[in-house]
């Protein structure tokens, strides 16, 4: 079908009213083939069209497909409808129309996002959020998390630039007061390796430390050996939340190897013990025999 | 046996021999298998608009080269959002070689288009060489492929067995991945960014809490989304203009 016969047909269909209850659903999936066809047709044409539908009586999930085809419009007007929409619009349509003002990506709509968050309830925070994620914009989370002295707030921006693995972003946040869990817990997310290894290694807060160990376990890939560091972290300490820590972290990257080495280096029964429970938890071969040579030996 | 695998296997590139008679055997023993394979070939063919030519081997190794320099890239690159899922490295290594060959594969039945083309109309050399356009368009010939499918995975995930749906919601989520990391290699930013805002509705549709009419609703969004891309995108392909 040529653009202009879908054209035609997309505006006969939007234009028209639903004639009866009855044929409310078909209806709905007409006008929604119409929307889509639009697609096809000429920017300055569609615009229209669609404007027309977002300010119709249609229904809120045809007005949000209209929405995603006004976000494809290569327009200017489109993107102040847009922008006006996630300004002014009705509950749930203005949360989609922040989301395709993301998906564009036109730096005059992203520019008053920051707007529309400082002045947005908590689900409209959420959004901008979401919409900085899919427009790929570290900067902007940034300054939200670098901004605010609302932990929560911090929070989700920081979960966000977690998300889009954002280290440096997140590597210069990393002074921030209270937020430690906040942050390796995002450093994870990112797979920052590097970073999560130097606060491991960092005993000056065992809390913290114990945080990174964890999260050095969960950020590990298949390529990444931490069974090497966390074997090291172990040696080096003795504060018993650090070792359960380490233990615990082995569990999590799967590494009995490590954990068979450091039971066979102790000499402290109730530590062997702690080692041998987590083999077990591990389900790992080697602990067989470790129970049987134990059993036999007392070793 | 999944279809990239089988996918590999139409392109005859990335496969053993033992795993390509592997897979034959499989093909042979295998009627629903050997059905699936029909519909996937159908789907790859319908980029084969020309025969296929016999590949020449300089070309071949261009392919090879392609593919070491895109696994180096991969490797070197950090994967934060793939940590998310713990996606298995074989996994990963199979869904990105399957794109290499639809890509390549596409890539180079494309280039043989444009060669003919050259002999008739000698002013596309200029602006058109198959250096130039060939990692475009076998990327937008491959993201074609990876929104039907989304299409199909989408309209077919089972509503009441849980597990299968997030198993086959969290292929989706990877297959996803690949293509907007892809979008962005190939400079391709506007297609990024809608890859990867399918992937919120995707996780949301993967939580079992999510009420059922929500689920629905949700559904017929991305269904729609996804219909209209791939408009876009046939559109852009059969009259190579702007977006609208």
């Amino acid at each position: 079908m040529s653009a202009f016969r879908k054209l035609i047909l997309a505006t006969l269909l939007i234009s028209a009213g639903a004639p009866s209850a009855a044929q409310i659903e078909d209806s709905e999936r007409l006008k929604s083939s119409a929307l889509e066809a639009l697609i096809s047709a000429p920017p300055e044409r569609a615009l229209p069209i669609v404007s027309k539908v977002l300010s119709g009586d249609s229904s809120p999930s045809l007005k949000k497909r209209a929405l995603f085809v006004l976000g494809q419009i290569d327009l200017p007007e489109a993107q102040t409808l847009l922008v006006e929409t996630a300004r002014t619009g009705d509950g749930s349509l203005r949360l989609e129309a922040i989301r395709m003002i993301g998906i564009g990506g036109h730096p005059e709509a992203m520019a008053e996002l920051a707007g529309i968050y400082a002045d947005g309830d908590g689900e409209t925070r959420e959004a901008v959020l979401q919409a900085y994620l899919i427009a790929d914009d570290n900067n902007a989370v940034y300054q939200l998390a670098a901004s605010t002295q609302d932990p929560e707030e911090f929070e989700r921006a920081v979960n966000t630039l977690g998300a889009m693995g954002a280290t440096d972003e997140l590597r210069a946040l990393r002074d921030r007061p209270g937020m430690a869990e906040v942050l390796i817990n995002a450093y994870a997310v990112a797979g920052d390796m590097e970073t999560l290894a130097a606060m491991a290694n960092d005993s000056s807060d065992p809390q913290r430390q114990a945080q990174a160990i964890r999260g050095l376990a969960i950020a590990a890939g298949e390529g990444d050996d931490v069974g090497e560091i966390l074997v090291g972290i172990y040696r080096d300490t003795d504060v018993p939340r650090v070792r359960k820590a380490v233990r615990e972290a082995l569990l999590i990257a799967d590494h009995d190897e490590a954990v068979l080495q450091l039971f066979r280096a102790s000499d402290d029964a109730a530590e062997k013990r702690e080692l041998l429970q987590t083999l077990v938890m591990m389900d790992s071969d080697a602990v067989w025999d470790l129970i049987d040579s134990t059993l036999e030996n007392g070793q | 046996m999944n279809d990239d695998l089988l996918t590999l296997y139409y392109y005859k590139d990335g496969l053993t021999e033992a795993e390509l008679r592997e897979v034959q055997s499989a093909l042979e023993k295998d009627p629903s298998l050997s059905a699936r394979y029909e519909r996937l070939c159908d789907d790859l063919a319908q980029f084969d608009a020309q025969d296929a030519v016999a590949v020449a081997a300089d070309v071949t190794a261009r392919w090879h080269d392609s593919i070491d320099r895109a696994a180096r890239i991969e490797r070197q690159r950090e994967q934060p959002a793939g940590r998310l899922l713990h996606i298995p490295s074989f996994a990963w290594g199979t869904v990105v070689a399957a794109a290499l060959a639809i890509g390549i594969g596409l890539g180079f039945y494309l280039s043989g288009q444009r060669q003919a083309e050259h002999v008739i109309d000698p002013g596309m050399v200029v602006d058109l060489t198959p250096e130039m356009r060939s990692p475009s368009i076998a990327f937008a010939r491959g993201l074609q492929v990876h929104l039907q499918e989304s299409r199909h995975d989408l309209a077919a995930l089972p509503v009441d067995a849980r597990e299968e749906r997030a198993m086959l919601i969290t292929h989706m989520i990877q297959q996803n991945r690949l293509f907007e990391r892809a979008a962005e290699q190939n400079d391709a930013s506007d297609l990024a960014r809608v890859l990867r805002a399918f992937e919120p509705i995707l996780m949301r549709l993967a939580m079992n809490e999510l009420p059922p009419g929500d689920a629905e609703a949700l559904q017929a969004q991305l269904a729609f989304e996804l219909n209209v891309m791939l408009t876009k995108l046939e559109r852009s392909a059969s009259e190579n203009t702007g977006p609208i």
